[in-house]
C-alpha cells in the first residue's frame, strides 16, 4: 500500500493562446503522501490540478491516477476533489448538497459523519447563499471527502478564511491524513506548505523547480542572512562584498543573504559601525525565494541566448 | 438516472414555490378565460369547444413547465456545478435523463389542474379511457420541449434563460395554435402552425377525443420532434462538457 503510486504526470504541457500555462511537468505522487503544490498565482498549479483531474486534456504528456485514466479513478470514486470557487448550488442547502453527493458515490460516508468532520453539523439547514465565504469553503471540504476517496485534492482550500477558520480546516484535514489518505493541494500560503506537507512541490513558470521535503529544500540553498543596525551604511558596497546575494534595508536595519557570513561577518565588525547583529540560517522562505531569484536568472539567460541566435 | 439527484432536484423545485404557481396559474387563467367563457354546445373540429381550449391549455401548461427546467440547467452550468458533477462517479447521460424526468415531472401539476377544472367546471365529458388517454398523451407530448429546455439551457447564460424561454414559450404557443384555433385563423396561419411542434403535440391530444382514435400522423410528427430536438440537447450537452 506505502509503495503504491497515486498520480503520474509525465512531460505535461498546457498552453492557453499565447501563455504557457504548463511547460513540461513531470511528478510521481505515492500513496500515502501529503503533497504540497506550492507557487505564486500563475505558476500553474491550477492547470496542473485540472489535467491531474481530467478536466483539461494536456498538449502534450500523460496523466494517470491509481494506473488509470483520471475519469476511471473519478467514476471509481478513488478521488475526492476541492475545487477553489463555485462549484456549489446557491440555492440548496448544505444538508441537501451533501445528500446528493454522497448518493453520487458507492462508498460514502453518512452525511452526519461528513458535516462532523469539517466542523459544519450547525449549517445543515442552512442554504448555501447565506453562507460566509469561510463556511462554503468548509461545505466544500466535506464534499470532497464524503466519498471516502484515496486521493483528496485541494486547489487553494484556505482562500477568502481569516486566520482562525485556516488553523481550524488545518485540524480536520489533519484527521484526514491520518487515515493515510494521500493528500495534494495547491497553496500560494508557504507556512501552509510548510507546517501540513511530508513534500513540498515548488512549481513556477509553469515548470516544477524544486521537490522534497521542506528540510531539503531548506538546505539546497546554502548561507545564512545576517541582520545588523548599520546607521548610514554603504548598501552598493555591501552588496558587492564576496558572497552577499542580497541587501535589503529596513530603516537603520541591513539584512544580508549571504553564502558566506562569516566572512561578512568579519568585514562588518571591521569597517561598518554595525551593531545589534543577529545571524540565522535560511528559512523556507528564503529558500523558495533564492529559487525563485536562480529561476528568474536561468530564464533571463535562456532569452539573452534566444535573441542572440 | 439518479435517484438522489432526482430527490435534490424535486425537493429544490417544490421550495420554488413562485415557479411552481406560475406554471400553474398561467395554463389555469387563460382557460378560465378562453374556455368558460365560450357557449358550451359550441364546437370544434368535432370535439366540443371547451373539450378542445381544456386540451389547448393543458398542453400549453406543461409545455411551458417542461420548457422551464432549461433555467435549473443554466443556473447549474453556471457556478461551475457541471465541474463538481464531473468530478463524480455521475454518469452524464443519467444527468441528462435526470432532467428529461424533472421536465415531465413539472408538467404533472398544470395538467392535473386544468384537467380537474375541465372536468368539474367546465363539464367536460369524456369517457374513463379518454380522460386517461388524454392525460398521457398531453403528458408525453412535453417530452419534444423537455428537449427544447435542454437546449435553452446549454445555449442560455442564466440571466437570459427566463426572457428566452419565456419568449419562445409564447411564440410556439401563439404560432401552435394553442392560445386560439388555427382553424379561425387565416389560412397562412394554419401553415406556420405546422412548423411548430405545439401544434402536432394538441393534435395528437386532441385526436384521443374524437371518434377516429388517434392521429398516427400527427402522433409521428410530435415522435420526430422528439428525436430532432433530444438529438440536439445531447449535442449541445456533449460540446459544453467536452470543453476540456
Amino acid at each position: 500500500m506505502t509503495t503504491a503510486t497515486a498520480v503520474t504526470l509525465r512531460g505535461v504541457t498546457k498552453r492557453y493562446a499565447n501563455v504557457q500555462a504548463v511547460a513540461g511537468v513531470d511528478l510521481t505522487i505515492r500513496a500515502g503522501e501529503v503533497v504540497a503544490l506550492l507557487g505564486p498565482n500563475g505558476a500553474g498549479k491550477s492547470t496542473t490540478i485540472e489535467m491531474l483531474l481530467g478536466l483539461v486534456k494536456p498538449d502534450q504528456g500523460s496523466v494517470q491516477v491509481y494506473g488509470g485514466t483520471p475519469t476511471d479513478a473519478i467514476a471509481a470514486g478513488q478521488v475526492g476533489v476541492m475545487l477553489q470557487s463555485g462549484g456549489i448550488i446557491e440555492d440548496a442547502r448544505v444538508g441537501e448538497l451533501l445528500n446528493l453527493v454522497a448518493g453520487l458515490h458507492k462508498n460514502a460516508m453518512p452525511v452526519e459523519e461528513a458535516l462532523e468532520q469539517a466542523g459544519i453539523a450547525d449549517l445543515a439547514k442552512r442554504t448555501m447563499k447565506g453562507l460566509s465565504g469561510g463556511q462554503k469553503q468548509r461545505v466544500r471540504f466535506a464534499m470532497a471527502i464524503i466519498p471516502q476517496p484515496d486521493l483528496i485534492v485541494l486547489d487553494e482550500p484556505t482562500t477568502g478564511m481569516d486566520v482562525e477558520s485556516r488553523r481550524d480546516f488545518w485540524a480536520s484535514m489533519h484527521a484526514e491524513t491520518a487515515r493515510g489518505r494521500t493528500v495534494l493541494f495547491a497553496t500560494h500560503y508557504l507556512e501552509e506548505a510548510d507546517s501540513y506537507a511530508d513534500r513540498i512541490v515548488l512549481m513556477r513558470n509553469g515548470k516544477i523547480v524544486a521537490d522534497g521535503t521542506a528540510a531539503q529544500i531548506k538546505a539546497g540553498v546554502s548561507g545564512r542572512t545576517i541582520r545588523a543596525t548599520i546607521p548610514g551604511a554603504d548598501l552598493p558596497a555591501l552588496a558587492s562584498l564576496p558572497g552577499v546575494r542580497n541587501v535589503e534595508t529596513r530603516g537603520d536595519v541591513v539584512l544580508l543573504q549571504c553564502a558566506d557570513s562569516d566572512n561578512t561577518l568579519r568585514h562588518l565588525l571591521q569597517n561598518t559601525p554595525a551593531h545589534d547583529i543577529e545571524v540565522t540560517s535560511a528559512d523556507l522562505e528564503d529558500a523558495v525565494l533564492a529559487i525563485g531569484a536562480q529561476d528568474e536568472s536561468a530564464q533571463q539567460a535562456n532569452t539573452a541566448q534566444e535573441t542572440l541566435a | 438516472m439518479n435517484r438522489d439527484y432526482l430527490i435534490f432536484d424535486i425537493r429544490r423545485t417544490l421550495r420554488n414555490r413562485r415557479v411552481l404557481i406560475f406554471s400553474i396559474l398561467m395554463p389555469l387563467v387563460l382557460f378560465l378565460i378562453f374556455g368558460l367563457t365560450i357557449p358550451q354546445d359550441a364546437d370544434e373540429a368535432g370535439i366540443s369547444a371547451i373539450a378542445y381550449v381544456m386540451v389547448s391549455m393543458a398542453m400549453f401548461g406543461s409545455m411551458s413547465a417542461a420548457m422551464s427546467s432549461g433555467g435549473v440547467i443554466a443556473a447549474e452550468r453556471d457556478g461551475g456545478w457541471n465541474r463538481t458533477l464531473r468530478l463524480t462517479p455521475l454518469k452524464p447521460q443519467a444527468y441528462v435523463v435526470n432532467k428529461v424526468i424533472l421536465s415531465l415531472l413539472l408538467a404533472v401539476p398544470p395538467l392535473l389542474v386544468v384537467f380537474v377544472v375541465g372536468m368539474t367546471f367546465g363539464h367536460v365529458d369524456l369517457s374513463a379511457s379518454q380522460w386517461l388517454t388524454v392525460a398521457l398523451v398531453s403528458w408525453l407530448g412535453a417530452l419534444p420541449f423537455a428537449a427544447i429546455g435542454l437546449v435553452i439551457g446549454y445555449v442560455a447564460k442564466p440571466d437570459s434563460v427566463q426572457p428566452i424561454t419565456g419568449l419562445s414559450t409564447m411564440l410556439i404557443a401563439a404560432f401552435g395554435g394553442l392560445w386560439l384555433p388555427v382553424d379561425q385563423m387565416p389560412s397562412v396561419m394554419k401553415h406556420i402552425a405546422q412548423l411548430t411542434p405545439a401544434y402536432w403535440t394538441s393534435q395528437t391530444s386532441r385526436s384521443a377525443l374524437t371518434q377516429g382514435g388517434l392521429d398516427t400522423h400527427a402522433l409521428m410528427v410530435v415522435l420526430g420532434w422528439t428525436l430532432v430536438l433530444g438529438f440536439i440537447g445531447l449535442r449541445r450537452y456533449r460540446a459544453d462538457t467536452a470543453r476540456a
